[in-house]
């Protein structure tokens, strides 16, 4: 596990642009945190790492978002889903989730992923973010 | 001619009758089922709740819709389940219906299949052609319900999903000028309702809060505003309300529950000013670019669309600011420029939430685009042609929809 202090938005941004450069594809990221913690800001801190120029918008509404990725190895796509209203994994089949998790050519960025925790594999990389000692400071954990 | 909308891409069933000549428009019905007291205790639509219920309801609504259509009733508003008036009428007759039209996105997927399904029978077994419509471009065709629209215009999409600023050049021309960065207006109401615990769907009852509070009572960040683009960003005013509430009120955002478990909460009149504030916040960001963006494209009317776009305060307001820059007060950014005439057209509140009306509107002008022959209103036994303008299957459109659920 490594934990991560970035002390305002343009490092937790530039925090997740450096963890996608560690993804080969397959990865499934748990983002986790309150409302307001900076899991949209690493998002798309990890989209930009990925080259993606689209802004990354919230998924909350569509539950899932799909952007396409060139140029970087087997990844083709980032997959970004808000799994708040889902309930278990045949909900998270329905919207068309489990197509995407775990394979290879894919990353997932998935928040509330203990909703949909039984079509997910194992080995999903945990990443918590919790607010600092200031408003703009924020502790990242990120487990491998 | 007439058309026969379908809507069901979140959390309304709805269909109606449209009858359309020569670019203007009678709704005949607007039958609206909603769900919303199905998703509140989960603080947003579930979709396979809502997938659920739309296959329960859209058969009778499409029944309703063509029963009060004949009777001139038009669905009798939100809640809209028939009330029963002119229930002895005649049906419309599907002889009658020209064309279909139907929502193929953006929605939630499950929800969106069950309207797109029935639209599909019912076309086929009709033998009608049907029209795929975008829910967003839909909620613009709202005004022209019962306006007359002149170009060019700026239209202002605001809903749950989407905040979307668009130059209108005409009917079915559009140009993207700037979008949401990240959370939409609607999803931001929705929020700061959850954090301030009084509940779904968040923007009525916000704005319900609000109307005793002073928007002037507390100063939240208005994102974006001072750059020079069309782009807006909601997420970090819904964290900066988050940081305000727990410096101010650490006893009611701590855990969430008081010591003994019991709930604590904010004191009603500052309630009311947080939300009135936090509103005055969203809208000043959303007026102030609407304008700059009506004044550089010199556009004739404002068009706003969209749930949000049912908030009568920021209605009154977005008039407020019309008037002052017709008058030539051009606010502080303004170099003396000369007034320009604008006019600010908003939908009635019925047609601003999700309906079919809107999706019958666009349907129709889907049909003018793709060149479609128009039927004169069918008289008795006159069968309407079948064919449509480009379309290979006679009047089957090949519906693409991509990742984002926007239509290809």
């Amino acid at each position: 596990m490594k934990i991560y202090k970035t002390k305002s938005e343009k490092e937790t941004l530039e925090l997740g642009r450096r963890l996608a450069e560690t993804m080969r594809g397959g990865e499934v990221v748990a983002l986790r945190g309150d409302l307001g913690a900076g899991k949209t800001v690493l998002a798309r801190g990890i989209a930009r790492g990925l080259g993606i120029k689209k802004p990354i918008t919230s998924p909350t509404f569509v539950l899932m978002k799909i952007y396409p990725v060139k140029g970087h190895g087997k990844i083709k796509n980032l997959v970004h889903v808000d799994a708040y209203r889902l309930e278990g994994g045949a909900s998270a089949e329905t919207i068309g989730i489990a197509d995407y998790v775990g394979r290879a050519d894919t990353v997932c960025l998935i928040e509330w992923a203990k909703r949909i925790k039984d079509c997910l594999p194992k080995n999903i990389w945990q990443v918590d973010l919790k607010a600092g000692e200031t408003e703009d400071e924020r502790v990242v954990e990120v487990k491998k | 001619m007439l058309i026969l909308g379908i809507e069901s891409s979140c959390d309304e069933t709805s269909a109606s009758v449209v009858k359309a000549e020569n670019g203007r428009f009678e709704v005949l019905s607007n039958v609206v089922s909603s769900q919303i007291k199905l998703h509140q205790p989960f603080g947003g639509v579930v979709p396979e709740l809502a997938a659920r219920e739309h296959l329960r309801n859209i058969l009778p609504v499409v029944e309703e819709a063509l029963e009060c259509g004949a009777a001139g009733d038009d669905g009798g508003g939100e809640e809209g389940r028939g009330d029963g008036r002119g229930g002895a009428q005649q049906k419309i007759k599907l002889e009658q219906i020209d064309a279909l039209a139907v929502t193929v996105g953006p929605g939630l997927m499950p929800a969106l299949m069950i309207g797109v399904e029935t639209a599909k029978a019912l076309a086929f077994v009709w033998q009608k052609p049907l029209y795929a419509v975008n829910h967003m471009e839909a909620h613009v065709y709202a005004n022209w319900i019962d306006a007359k629209i002149e170009f060019p215009a700026v239209g202002l999409i605001i809903s749950g999903g989407h905040t979307e600023l668009v130059l209108i050049k005409g009917a079915g021309k559009y140009k993207l000028l700037g979008q949401t960065l990240d959370d939409a207006a609607g999803e931001c109401f929705d929020k700061v309702a959850k954090m301030l615990k009084i509940g779904y769907p968040g923007g009525p009852l916000i704005e319900k809060t609000a109307l005793t509070g002073n928007p002037a009572a507390y100063k939240f960040p208005r994102p974006l505003l001072d750059q020079d683009n069309f782009n807006f960003s909601f997420s970090g005013l819904k964290t900066s309300v988050l940081y305000f509430l727990q410096r101010t009120f650490p006893e009611v955002m701590g855990t969430g529950q008081g010591a003994n478990g019991d709930e604590a909460r904010i004191d009603p009149q500052k309630l009311s000013d947080i939300c009135a504030s936090f509103q005055q916040a969203v809208f000043d960001v959303l007026i102030q670019k609407t304008l700059r963006a009506a004044k550089k494209y010199k556009v004739r009317q404002i068009l706003l669309a969209g749930g949000v776009a049912a908030n009568r305060t920021l209605r009154g307001k977005m008039t407020e600011a019309v008037e002052e820059c017709k008058n030539g007060n051009t606010g502080r950014n303004g170099k003396g420029s000369k007034a320009q005439k604008i006019e600010l057209i908003y939908p009635e509140l019925k047609y601003c939430t999700d309906n079919a009306a809107m999706v019958a509107v666009a349907g129709y002008f889907e049909a003018l685009r793709m060149g479609t022959p128009m039927p004169r209103l069918a008289s008795g036994s006159g069968v309407p042609s079948l064919r449509s303008g480009g379309n290979k299957s006679g009047g089957w459109s090949k519906i693409k929809v991509d990742s984002q659920l926007d239509i290809t």
